[in-house]
């Protein structure tokens, strides 16, 4: 095991475009790092180039107290598991998890018995025999993982392993992995596109953008104060409403700071009842309902736009009535309007 | 079934029936009449069938004509060019496609400039080329210049460009060592690519016969076909004695295709099997 760190990492394609730009973030040993953001960001990339598949244009990565910079993948000792799993297509799932032991020589007898107990503790020794084509996704994904599992790395690199699986095969090996990381110990890269699985996972976590680093904190930390606009709106399901001050009933309530600013709110935020005597009122005609189960997500359009609001109302509302909803002040979000970012309001 | 999935594969069938049975007459039919004796054979259109089927065209056209010795350097021929040729574009092909280095397109682009250059057009100049370094008369001559195969080079590139470079990278990061990867896994995943490249390869060189008989001049090294336009034409009345040739040339061609239609036609499928 072993701490990573990524400092100022820039990546540029040949054709000059720009995928990764100072780029700093770094794993504490034994820690669980979720790289989260959308699809095109650069996420697979900064794993390819941790692991040395491609070379940075400028920065340093060091694992543990090597720089490895220069050294190709076969010595920098991580382990990967890739988006598509690229699990090797013809030998069973017994030498796709042996084949790493056998090519650092490892005796026989200890390899045969780490590949069974890897294998028993993800659940997939009955599948030793067949090929990766004989197997559903998620022993696919198993595989996969335990591939990595056995060589014992310094730092697990994971590109969005769950992605190919449906929801609850997907929550599920994902508690499961939680719970591998801590009785591993290991330094775990974990890439994802989903923010929910971010939040859930992470000890920590990094937001990238635009080949850009947008955050890095725990996830209650970015998702109670985002730092800035895209994040807010990236990070949380419902994404949160974006207002300006003109969107409340009383403008002149609503925290002032230097500049224009542009206001966050979250749809559970919202509440039917007044709450405090400083909440903020906004007043909209409802366009729309849905059921969540318990709440209701209503859709509503007020003086200046639409908004989404997660309530759970004591009566029965209908579309078109005028509705009033509140929001308290600490559970505003403000940012710059020009720059996106985060603008701290005095209470 | 729905009667016209039916009526589409019964015709699907029947159209395939029809294109074998075209392809296959000729075939059988020189079979046949090699197994006729002469008068039988030398009718203006010999029957279907023989009606005293006997091997002395075949025991005439070894014995007199040291058919063997011909077959012998055409196995030898084939056999060479065949390994050979999957050997360079096994590894040729899989550089091209997946290893970086310097002048790679420039390379990929002759190669390609390669596969449009007709052989006739290269006849002369290997001619030249083989006499100045004395390998005329001699199988390397036959061998060497086929072994570089364009072709075989292309459809290996291609082949390989379609399995993704994640599979490498995964042993790459398991440690392997980059023979380790050619050898452990890019060979094995090349496999049905190399096996048909080798049957193309085979028939061929088999079927070659303006180099050959440009390049092997002295008597007892033509391969089978050089010495077969040969003895057609000292025995062109002996119809039962070319069928019988002919035959021979035939027969371990049928042998390759039946004993290696498995990998080919899994290269042929190839594509849907990877994911
Ligand atoms: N080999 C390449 N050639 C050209 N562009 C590339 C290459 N690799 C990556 N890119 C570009 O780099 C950017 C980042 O790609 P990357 O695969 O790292 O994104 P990602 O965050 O992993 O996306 P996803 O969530 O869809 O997997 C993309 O805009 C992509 O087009
Ligand atoms: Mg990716």
């Amino acid at each position: 095991m072993a701490a990573l760190e990524i400092e100022h990492v820039e990546k540029i394609l040949r054709g000059g475009q720009a995928v990764l730009r100072d780029v700093s973030c770094s794993a504490r040993d034994g820690e669980l790092l979720v790289v989260v953001g959308p699809s095109g960001c650069g996420k697979s990339t900064l794993l390819r180039l941790v692991a040395g598949l491609e070379s940075v244009t400028r920065g340093v990565i060091r694992i543990g107290e090597r720089t490895v910079n220069e050294l190709p993948p076969q010595q920098r000792d991580v382990a990967m598991v890739f988006q598509n799993h690229a699990l090797y297509p013809h030998m069973t799932v017994y030498e796709n998890l042996a084949f790493g032991l056998r090519v650092r020589g490892t005796p026989r007898a200890r390899l045969d018995q780490r590949v069974r107990l890897v294998a028993a503790q993800l659940g997939i020794e009955a599948m030793l025999k067949r090929f990766p084509r004989e197997l559903s996704g998620g022993q696919r994904q198993r595989t996969a993982l335990g591939r990595a599992m056995l060589r014992n790395p310094s730092v697990f690199l994971l590109d969005e392993p769950l992605s190919s699986l449906d929801a609850p095969l997907r929550a599920e090996l994902r508690r499961e992995l939680a719970a591998l990381h801590r009785s591993l110990g290991a330094t775990m890269v974990y890439v994802t596109h989903d923010q929910s699985e971010a939040l859930s996972l992470g000890q920590r976590m990094v937001v990238l953008a635009g080949g850009r680093v947008q955050q890095i904190d725990t996830p209650a930390h970015v998702f109670q104060r985002p730092a800035n606009r895209f994040v807010a709106g990236f990070v949380g399901w419902p994404p949160m409403n974006f207002l300006t001050a003109d969107s409340f009933d009383d403008v002149a309530r609503v925290p002032a700071g230097q500049g224009a600013l542009e206001y966050g709110v979250r749809p559970e935020c919202f509440s039917a009842r007044p709450g405090g005597g400083d909440d903020l009122q906004l007043t909209g005609r409802i366009e729309r309902i849905e059921s969540q189960g318990s709440e209701w997500d209503l859709e509503l359009t007020h003086r200046l736009g639409r908004v989404l609001a997660r309530l759970r109302p004591e009566r029965t509302l209908e579309v078109g009535e005028q509705i009033r909803l509140w929001v308290a002040r600490g559970h505003l979000h403000a940012f710059d309007l020009t720059s996106g970012a985060r603008v701290e309001l005095k209470p | 079934m729905s009667l016209r999935t039916r009526t589409l594969r019964a015709g699907t069938y029947l159209g395939l029936t029809g294109l074998a049975g075209v392809t296959l007459f000729p075939l059988l039919w020189v079979t046949s009449i090699a197994l006729m004796r002469a008068p039988e054979a030398a009718a203006g259109t010999p029957p279907l069938w023989p009606h005293h089927p006997t091997l002395v065209n075949v025991i005439n056209i070894i014995s007199r004509q040291h058919l063997g010795r011909y077959f012998f350097n055409s196995i030898v021929v084939a056999t060479a060019t065949m390994a050979l040729s999957v050997l360079v574009a096994g590894s040729a092909g899989y550089a091209l496609a997946r290893v970086e280095f310097r002048g790679r397109r420039v390379v990929s682009w002759l190669v390609m400039l390669g596969v449009l250059i007709p052989n006739q057009a290269l006849v002369l100049p290997l001619f030249e080329m083989f006499r100045t370094v004395h390998l005329v008369n001699h199988y390397a001559a036959l061998v060497l210049p086929a072994a570089a195969n364009p072709v075989g080079i292309v459809l290996v590139q291609a082949y390989m460009r379609g399995i993704p470079v994640e599979i490498l990278d995964a042993a790459r990061i398991d440690g392997a060592s980059e023979w380790r990867i050619y050898r452990s896994i890019v060979v094995p995943l090349m496999a049905p690519m190399l096996a048909a490249v080798g049957v193309l390869v085979f028939v061929v060189s088999w079927n070659d016969f303006m180099w050959p008989m440009i390049a092997m001049q002295q008597e007892g090294m033509q391969t089978l076909p050089v010495a077969l336009a040969a003895i057609d034409r000292e025995h062109y009345q002996d119809i039962g004695l070319m069928a019988a040739g002919a035959t021979m040339t035939m027969l371990p061609m049928v042998v390759v295709f039946l004993a290696s239609q498995r990998y080919y036609l899994r290269s042929v499928i190839a594509g849907s099997l990877t994911d």
